[in-house]
């Protein structure tokens, strides 16, 4: 498992492009990991043959770990050395007893199947078969020890003797009385499953993404005092200068966003607010110097969180440019595993999709994320010299969710208030 | 050696096996109930004949057909020249014209002599022209007895490839019997697989009489939870001694018939205990238990708690040196690991 950034450790194997035997040349790609949340192309370190593969897709390994071995020394168009070799058949062809290793995560078809049924943890059965696998025997046991002395085999019994034919209409019949009733279940046969109330549904594992997405924001929910705080920002001033400087900027490349305007505001009123530029370590708050800016972008069945370094020092442009590049090589999963790490504070901007509240979760170990929603024309009352009117304006809500163990409401507040002011100022004062 | 368990109709009760009033059973060897059966089956209906090599006046290498000729006459133990295709053939013509012929091949390595007429005529004449061919085909099949490559083979997958052939297997000698007479009975060529090395060494209660045996039934040979022995033949021997020298909860279905298959029984047995091994003393590619491991992966998947395996010869020649037949062959030892491995699984 090569390094592929400092704060990588490990990595999940996706799939295998070559299988053993497969000729490989140098750089080409052999196999697909997962980080984190990144998924990187493994180049082949040298010419050769493939000539075993030691991680099988799914295991996740330390950086270090041998994924596979090379043979340098063979040519191409070679065949296999197992090709030729001779080897004799077993005098009686068991299969080899399985061999040594873990296996109390793999799980039978039987097994799944019953604890799908029962709605059983695996990971809280013990296994008494090769490896710590858990047996049939074993999730039975458990179950009758889950539900007391058994009320009812868990598997139907196929037959009592040979022939196996399953007994036909077991359950009583109602009663007379009972007849008129509605399609009550009799007596001794179990309710409808959930499964017939919800209907035909499909199944499909978790990506490595989703897991990983799922692990975070699980844990961000129990370690963090989520607290959400919303302003509402009027758009006016940034709605006229986006309008100004578009065109420039397209012509150089770089689409102008109200996200950049909002992440530029935001980055302002961080260094004037250094308490939301921070982590939580343990017990300590730990202050950052640079404002280090996650961007979550939204990828086809899931999200990741590019990091723009030291943004304080991005003009407008320099941020709009950052952020489309950064999305760009997010949705097309070219990002370095180094680039979604290290944030200091996020934002996320579901906004582009029409909401217009959200209550955000903190992408651990910071202590804030700003959530930039729809942009919408309302009716708003403003101030002018003659008096109050009404008039229509761009408007938007920010909320903030943040860690009310590293920060107060009124910290929350005062921020919040200086982004908004940034961004109905904008122009005033630059 | 445990007499036939009882298995059949729901409706049975007593003497399932039987369609009619037994008159009690006598203990008798596998070879005495295969020659008993013929006996009686002959004298019962004498549409009935046999023919095949030496089997008359010498009566038959192995001794079935001995007393026949002086029973019977020459002209129903025909004594035929060493010439398979024409002892297949001419039971196919005499079938057809309504004899019902039971063919002996000396050794059933010898039926690929006799292939063209078996699998090719016998077997496609009711699918190409609505004509039944009431007709036997005895092989005395297997190995252990130092014959080496040429009398030691267990052929019965050729046969399965061939649809329009019954495939029998029995294991003991109340199956020998009941089996033979549901053949001989049986509308269309049934290929009828006697292991020789159980000829003298099975010996078990017969019911005298009418006695017959469903083809396409199998059989529980022993109960259990832990896991499910499918075999056939002299495996059968073989799983039932491994299991109580195990002490352990073993099934062991004999299936007894292989074509058609008892499907129900195999899928009933494993969907309940989870863990099969297929066992046969035939090669292991494309032989049997491969056809009973892909019924069981694609029926019933989700019932199984390990891997089907196999316990089979390699795929080899059967050696004329003892210790090398030994090795080729399964054995006991091998069966009991077989079984130790998938119980740990």
């Amino acid at each position: 498992m090569p390094q592929m950034g400092v704060s990588v450790a490990e990595g999940t194997i996706v799939e295998w492009r070559k299988r053993p035997g497969d000729w490989v040349e140098a750089d080409e790609p052999i196999c697909d990991v997962t980080t984190d949340k990144i998924d990187v192309e493994i180049p082949s370190p040298a010419n050769g043959r493939l000539d075993r593969i030691l991680v099988e897709p799914g295991a996740t390994v330390p950086v270090g770990t041998p994924l596979a071995e090379i043979d340098a020394e063979a040519r191409p168009g070679e065949a296999h050395p197992d090709e030729h070799n001779g080897k004799q058949p077993a005098a009686v062809e068991t299969e080899d007893a399985v061999e040594d290793g873990d296996r109390s995560r793999f799980y039978s078809p039987v097994v799944r199947r019953i604890a799908d049924k029962h709605g059983i943890d695996l990971s809280q059965v013990s296994g008494t078969g090769i490896g710590g696998r858990v047996r049939k025997k074993d999730v039975l046991a458990y179950i009758e020890a889950r539900e007391g002395v058994s009320d009812g085999p868990p598997e139907p019994v196929l037959h009592i003797e040979s022939p196996y034919r399953p007994d036909e209409a077991e359950a009583p019949e109602p009663s007379e009385a009972e007849g008129e009733e509605a399609p009550a279940a009799p007596a001794g046969a179990p309710p409808p499953g959930l499964d017939e109330l919800i209907g035909p549904s499909r199944s499909e594992p978790m990506s490595p993404m989703r897991q990983a997405i799922a692990r975070h924001m699980t844990e961000s929910r129990r370690t963090a005092a989520h607290c959400t705080t919303i302003v509402e920002a009027d758009f006016t001033h940034v709605t006229s200068r986006r309008a100004e400087l578009r065109e420039s900027m397209r012509r150089r490349g770089v689409s102008l966003t109200y996200l950049a305007f909002v992440a530029q505001a935001t980055v302002e009123a961080l260094q004037e607010h250094p308490r939301l530029n921070a982590s939580v370590d343990g017990e300590e708050i730990v202050y950052h110097e640079d404002v280090n800016l996650g961007i979550a972008v939204a990828l086809e069945g899931g999200l990741v969180v590019p990091v723009i370094r030291r943004a304080q020092r991005l003009s407008l442009e320099g941020m709009a440019a950052a952020i489309g590049d950064l999305a760009e090589r997010a949705r097309d999963r070219r990002l370095d595993p180094d680039e979604v790490h290290g944030g200091t504070f996020t934002i996320t901007n579901p906004g582009q999709f029409g909401a217009v509240l959200a209550t955000p979760i903190i992408n651990q170990p910071q202590v804030a994320i700003l959530d930039l929603e729809a942009i919408v024309k309302r009716p708003v009352v403003v101030e002018g010299a003659d008096g109050d009117s009404i008039a229509i304006h761009p408007m938007s809500y920010l909320c903030m969710s943040w860690d009310h163990r590293a920060l107060d409401g009124a910290d929350a507040a005062r921020f919040l208030g200086d982004v908004k002011a940034h961004l109905e100022g904008w122009g005033d004062a630059r | 050696m445990s007499a036939v368990e009882p298995r059949g109709g729901a409706s049975v009760t007593a003497a399932p096996d039987s369609d009619g009033s037994p008159s009690g059973a006598r203990e008798m060897t596998y070879l005495e109930a295969i020659s008993g059966a013929l006996r009686e089956e002959m004298r019962r209906d004498e549409t009935v004949f046999c023919l095949g090599e030496d089997i008359g006046a010498f009566g038959g290498a192995f001794k079935v057909t001995e007393g026949f000729v002086e029973e019977f006459g020459a002209d129903r133990c025909l004594d035929m020249p060493l010439a398979e295709n024409a002892i297949i053939g001419t039971a196919v013509g005499a079938a057809v014209e309504g004899l019902r012929p039971v063919c002996e091949m000396q050794f059933s390595d010898f039926i690929s002599c006799g292939f063209d007429q078996l699998v090719n005529v016998a077997a496609k004449l009711h699918y190409r022209q609505g004509v039944a061919v009431p007709m036997v085909v005895r092989l005395p099949s297997g190995g252990g007895f130092s014959g080496g490559p040429f009398h030691s083979q267990n052929p019965e997958a050729w046969f399965i490839q061939a649809p329009g052939l019954k495939v029998v297997t029995p294991a003991t000698a109340s199956d020998a019997k009941g089996l033979l007479v549901s053949a001989i009975r049986d509308p269309n060529p049934v290929c009828y697989l006697e292991h020789k090395g159980l000829y003298r060494h099975v010996r078990d209660e017969v019911p005298e009489g009418e006695h017959t045996v469903p083809i396409g039934e199998a059989r529980v040979a022993r109960s259990g939870d832990e896991m499910t022995v499918i075999a056939y033949g002299s495996s059968v021997h073989l799983a039932l001694r491994a299991a109580d020298e195990l002490d352990e909860d073993i099934e062991v279905l004999d299936l007894r018939t292989l074509a058609p298959l008892d499907r129900e029984s195999i899928l009933g047995s494993v969907r309940r205990t989870g863990k099969a091994l297929v066992a046969h003393e035939a090669t292991r590619s494309c032989g049997v238990g491969a056809e009973v491991a892909a019924l069981i992966t694609e029926e019933a998947f989700e019932d199984l708690d390990a891997p089907v395996r196999r316990l089979t010869a390699p795929d080899v020649p059967i050696p004329f040196s003892p210790p090398l037949e030994q090795a080729v062959l399964p054995q006991l030892d091998d069966m009991k690991e077989a079984c130790r491995a998938l119980l740990a699984y």
